[in-house]
């Protein structure tokens, strides 16, 4: 047993809450006799370090965006009667595109134009990844979660709401006219999306009595979607404006501003701040398999332990953006009065009906 | 001014017209008809007839300059060869491939193919030789299917072929008129001689004695290339047919 001296943690302080694999739990037990190695695999493993590092947390994370840039294009080729991104690993229909585009991105100059506000404009594509990041801790699959508290939803929402404050500053730093216009409509549309987003959660909270994701998860023998579909549709609409897809794409409208706030990045920091939307679309999705399609519930698979409620919610997440994907290639972008006029009225009017019902299930104790 | 109004949907048709959308896109998503030709790896099936490169062969050629007078870009010029005849030279900097060379080619000399896409490494190398056009270009041929577009109904569908197509199509010439150069008006002859020097086949004789002038044309050596008629300044010279 190695001591790790600090905080008077020891090996065995991981092991006793690993992940259970047992398809390949010889071989971790090998790995975690030997010296350092061990030590290292027991960390990873250990719940909360596991749900940081491989599933929901940076691996995952990593893997998603560069399927779902590709897929998206993809898709989005094929309706559209075109081919799409094909000759990066040709045979396998061009799929490691997104990890080409970024090491182009990674060995391009980043240039800081003269009127910029230098130290803002490098920061915040970094600092972005706070709020992108922290909601991952939060978020449960089976038993493997983060952090577990009795706020865990409204921290999460709340995390997420701060995203459109740092694009703005984006913008702001940025100092360019389509960066100003872009940052406008991102601050338009984050009115427009938040009161019923945050409605529809409230619903949910409604529904099930707590704001314990955990709870929530284990709550949903019946999944949210059916218990109040209104809501499901208020989150899904509100997660189309808050990732800005088509056909609320307006704050960054490539033809129009030419990516709106991110007018002025090039390089890896136009990398880093073009992945921010995609980013988000993946935690909100993991947010709406988790209230509505019951996370990692799921036919139980033992020989995979912990691991089969992470491939229940991988499944759940990806149905999730897929669909938010395809969105993409059958709707136009429409303009950002119209948008505002949806979701002031009918979005508003629907959410507010989403809570009566939330109401009405709560009173009914019906989960 | 005529404004126009946005056009009002009940609620249930804007819903149906949604979901309308989404089935079309669905549809397309699993099996779209998707009609891009991926060029290198296949090739658009051309017809026989398509105006590419052009190919030569000098054992036709009657070097009467029709095709370099014909050319509107003027990208054909007609190179002295060994044997005292003139054979053309493409310019494809200038080469718009109208293919008026070919249609006006009396001796089926000059003939189309499909090839379109050479590639040249400078500028030089794009005026052709008569000898280089002889024999087809060089080109790498990656090309597995040919494909073919077809209308099916109202839908433009493609249709691959598993086998190369081949770019250089059999040439049907015309069937050739035989032609031959006669003086129509001898007693106007200037006995300048130029249709003597310019004849590429040696086929005209003048003899001039005293007053006596006659212009003699061998009818076997004639090709009924047109230059004599071309130069004779008091345009007594013309192509009759037998």
């Amino acid at each position: 047993m190695v001591d790790l001296g600090l905080l008077g943690l020891t090996m065995q302080h991981f092991i006793d809450n690993m992940v259970s694999i047992p398809l390949i739990q010889p071989l971790i037990d090998y790995l975690l006799g030997i010296p350092v190695i061990g030590f290292v695999v027991a960390i990873i493993l250990w719940r909360p370090m596991f749900a940081l590092l491989i599933f929901p947390g940076l691996a995952t994370l990593m893997t998603v965006l560069l399927f779902i840039i590709w897929f998206e294009r993809k898709l989005t080729a094929r309706i559209q009667w075109r081919r799409g991104p094909l000759e990066v690993l040709r045979w396998a229909e061009g799929i490691i595109q997104a990890l080409a585009d970024g090491l182009r991105y990674f060995f391009q100059e980043v240039i800081v134009h003269r009127d910029a506000h230098r130290p803002y404009f490098l920061q915040f594509p970094i600092l972005i990844f706070i709020p992108v990041l922290l909601p991952l801790l939060f978020i449960p699959v089976g038993n493997i979660v983060g952090i577990r508290t009795p706020y865990a939803l409204p921290i999460t929402v709340a995390i997420v709401s701060l995203i459109p404050v740092f694009i703005v500053a984006i913008g702001w730093a940025s100092n360019s006219r389509f960066a100003y216009i872009g940052t406008v409509r991102e601050a338009f549309m984050y009115f427009a999306y938040e009161i019923p987003f945050i409605l529809a959660v409230v619903s949910m909270i409604l529904v099930y009595g707590t704001a314990d994701m955990v709870t929530i998860v284990e709550k949903q023998s019946i999944p949210g979607i059916i218990l109040n579909p209104i809501a499901a549709l208020v989150f899904f609409i509100s997660t189309v404006m808050a990732t800005s897809r088509l056909p609320f794409e307006i704050p960054e409208a490539d033809q129009e501003i030419a990516f709106g706030p991110f007018v002025e990045y090039s390089g890896i920091m136009f990398g880093l701040v073009m992945t921010i939307a995609y980013e988000k679309m993946y935690i909100l999705s993991l947010l709406m398999s988790v209230l509505f399609l019951g996370g990692g519930n799921g036919p139980t698979i033992p020989l995979l332990g912990d691991l089969s409620a992470v491939i229940w919610m991988f499944i759940k997440t990806m149905v999730v953006m897929v669909a938010l994907s395809f969105l993409r290639s059958i709707y136009a972008r429409i303009r950002l009065d119209q948008a505002l006029r949806i979701s002031w009225t009918a979005m508003l009017q629907i959410s507010l009906l989403a809570v009566a019902i939330g109401v009405v299930l709560n009173l009914a104790n019906v989960v | 001014m005529i404004k126009i109004k946005f056009p009002k949907l009940k609620t249930l048709d804007n819903v149906k017209l949604h979901l309308d959308a989404l089935v079309v896109g669905a549809k397309e998503a699993i099996k779209p008809g998707t009609i891009t030709i991926e060029y290198p790896r296949e090739r658009r099936l051309l017809p026989d007839s398509f105006r590419g490169y052009v190919l030569f062969s000098p054992e036709n050629c009657i070097s009467c300059f029709q095709c370099s007078f014909v050319c509107p870009a003027n990208a054909i010029g007609m190179k002295l060869a060994a044997n005292n005849r003139y054979y053309p030279t493409i310019d494809y900097t200038k080469c718009i491939f109208c293919h008026f060379c070919v249609d006006s080619c009396p001796g089926a000399a000059l003939r189309p193919t499909k090839v379109h896409d050479v590639v040249y490494k400078n500028m030089n190398e794009m005026i052709t030789s008569t000898e280089e056009m002889v024999k087809p270009p060089k080109i790498v041929r990656e090309d597995g299917y040919t494909v073919e577009y077809v209308i099916d109904g109202v839908k433009l569908i493609l249709r691959r072929i598993k086998e190369k197509d081949n770019l250089i199509p059999e040439f049907k010439p015309h069937e050739k008129v035989k032609e031959y150069s006669a003086c129509v008006m001898p007693e106007s002859c200037l006995a300048c001689g130029i249709c003597v020097s310019s004849c590429p086949s040696e086929a005209i004789n003048l003899s001039v004695k005293e007053k006596e002038k006659e212009l003699k044309i061998d009818k076997e050596r004639c090709t009924g290339c047109g230059i004599c008629v071309k130069e004779c300044p008091v345009q007594i010279l013309s192509l009759v047919r037998e």
